[in-house]
């Protein structure tokens, strides 16, 4: 078993619930993402989330982006547990939007202008063209870029200007085998770059992101002591899944172990219900 | 040639002009040896628009209008703009609704209010046309900034960016290339408009007026030159705003299916 402790919390979800109209999407979400820690190594964090669509995910993830305010509770976030503003939770959504009118390298410059001075901005900006192999598309519109290079290109845009938080929606929804394996590498390279890294997947995709975590977050409704449902989707306590403590994070291939199989198939069981 | 009848076909470069080519000729043939009894002759067209280039100085003409419709259109450009933008603050909205339903004003009763408040002729027909094509431009950029969607919006604030750096870079950056193609459909409004507002106001002339008067002495074939004239001068101002388009924002033809 790998040895791995603890330290200070990175992302807490306190209390959040949220309604529209009335109607309750969310009801009172408690969780935490701590940062752990591996001797000799930097080792971020993966967060898998999953949900039944419509649960309000997409709610969900607005928030911890702080892009939307909870109706109660809030999202803290970095060592320092301060609460969310916009910009501070890097949020790569589905469709990977860019700004068209910019070219690549004009995308991932304005996004490290945002954090960095202008020299250091452009230095930064030439290190991740190089690291998500995008250098040759330098010059090219987001129209003229391939699915995986745009989503490349938008993971890379909130890495140059988010601390260390960042939020993936459906990474792999639409890829093919080889592409997915891109993507798996991309993540695995964020999350070893800096300790305090934490990538949240959201994903339909179980065994590929189950196979990533180190912790589960499982999106359902509860029901109360007659068998009833109550409205709003939550996070149960043990719909919270540590996976380094079931010694299956960061196996170099799990998704071959018998252990892991029967997880998977649990954790399916649990969202059909 | 099958190519040409099968929906969404995109037939060889060659192969398209010369069939343009040969629609066009097929028409020219048509008007020279079929002469319709309400159009005139292809060669009396013709002789009209050489008379009226040599003494009646369409180029001129046709100079001053173009310039009035140019100043006008930069004006209104700005002037819509700014109040389609402005609609991003709430305090706004009802500026750009208003401007927007004032569409529906006839240009006769605008001329006449416009008379009683201006005092030179020049000053009218300018006002009048600003308004114009200010209220027509207000309609079709307010319709760009709504195609703004909740993802742009949120994409701009993940990366840190403030309310106003947001909108900046997502909808006047992000849209300025289809501001201009509301700019390049409207600007066919001005023209209609100009030939009216040129026979209000003649002391200016103007092609409008150029038009009017051929109009009154039933000169039919000068009619149909002039007609032809402002149709080339709309076709090259399409194109050479195609062009601007291409130069400026050489991304926003990717997008469009072709
Ligand atoms: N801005 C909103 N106003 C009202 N209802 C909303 C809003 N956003 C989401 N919802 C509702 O919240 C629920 C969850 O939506 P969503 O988060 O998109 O689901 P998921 O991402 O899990 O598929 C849906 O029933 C949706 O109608």
């Amino acid at each position: 078993m790998t040895p791995y402790f603890y330290k200070a919390p990175v992302l807490t979800l306190e209390g959040i619930s949220m309604t529209f109209e009335g109607e309750v999407i969310l009801r009172d979400i408690n969780a935490q993402v701590l940062d752990v820690c591996r001797p000799d190594m930097n080792q971020g964090q993966v967060v898998g989330f999953y949900g039944r669509s419509g649960m309000g995910k997409s709610v969900l993830c607005r928030i911890l982006a702080g892009l939307m305010a909870p109706t109660t509770g809030r999202v803290l976030v970095g060592e320092q547990q301060e609460p969310v503003t916009p910009g501070a939770v890097g949020f790569v959504q589905q469709r990977y939007p860019l700004f068209n009118h910019r070219t690549l390298h004009d995308n991932l410059l304005v996004a490290a202008s945002r954090k960095y001075a202008p020299e250091e901005a452009q230095q930064q900006t030439e290190t991740y063209l190089e690291r998500f192999q995008l250098t040759a598309h330098r010059k090219k519109y987001p129209a003229h870029l391939s699915g995986g290079q745009r989503q490349r290109a938008a993971i890379a845009q909130q890495l140059l200007c988010s601390d260390h938080l960042i939020l993936l929606d459906e990474p792999f929804s639409g890829l093919d085998v080889a592409m997915i394996g891109e993507v798996k590498k991309i993540i695995l390279e964020v999350t070893t770059m800096d300790e305090l890294n934490t990538v949240v997947i959201v994903s339909h995709d179980i065994a590929t992101t189950t196979a990533l975590c180190d912790r589960l977050w499982l999106l359902g409704y509860e029901r109360d002591t007659n068998g009833q449902l109550i409205p709003g989707a939550t996070i149960t306590a043990d719909h919270q899944y540590n996976l380094a403590e079931m010694g299956l994070a960061w196996h170099e291939n799990v998704e071959a172990e018998p252990e892991f199989a029967r997880f998977v198939e649990h954790i399916k069981d649990e969202i059909r219900m | 040639m099958k190519e040409l009848f099968s929906p969404n076909a995109r037939p060889r470069r060659v192969v398209f002009t010369t069939m343009v080519a040969a629609q066009i000729m097929l028409l020219l043939l048509l008007w020279a040896f079929y002469p319709m009894q309400m159009l005139p002759s292809l060669g009396a067209v013709l002789r009209a628009l050489s008379e009226l280039t040599t003494s009646q100085g369409l180029i001129p003409e046709l100079w001053a209008s173009m310039t009035t419709a140019l100043q006008s259109l930069a004006v209104a450009t700005g002037l819509a703009l700014l109040i389609s933008y402005l609609t991003a603050l709430p305090f706004f909205r009802p500026i750009a609704y208003a401007a927007s339903k004032m569409r529906y004003l006839t240009l006769t009763g605008l001329t006449f209010f416009m008379a009683i408040l201006l005092s030179s002729g020049h000053e009218v027909k300018l006002t009048v046309l600003i308004f114009a094509t200010t209220v027509y431009l207000v309609t079709g950029m307010t319709s760009v900034i709504l195609t703004t969607t909740q993802e742009e919006m949120d994409h701009a604030r993940t990366l840190g960016m403030s309310e106003w750096r947001s909108f900046w870079e997502v909808v006047v950056l992000g849209k300025l290339d289809d501001m201009l193609e509301v700019v390049r459909q409207n600007f066919a409004i001005i023209w209609t408009m100009i030939t009216l507002v040129e026979t209000l106001y003649q002391s200016e002339g103007g092609i409008g007026l150029l038009l009017y008067k051929q109009n009154r002495y039933l000169h039919l074939d000068g009619v149909v030159a002039i007609q032809l004239v402002i149709l080339a001068t709309g076709a090259l101002q399409d194109y050479l705003f195609g062009l601007l388009r291409r130069v400026f924002f050489p991304y926003s033809e990717l997008t469009t299916a072709r």
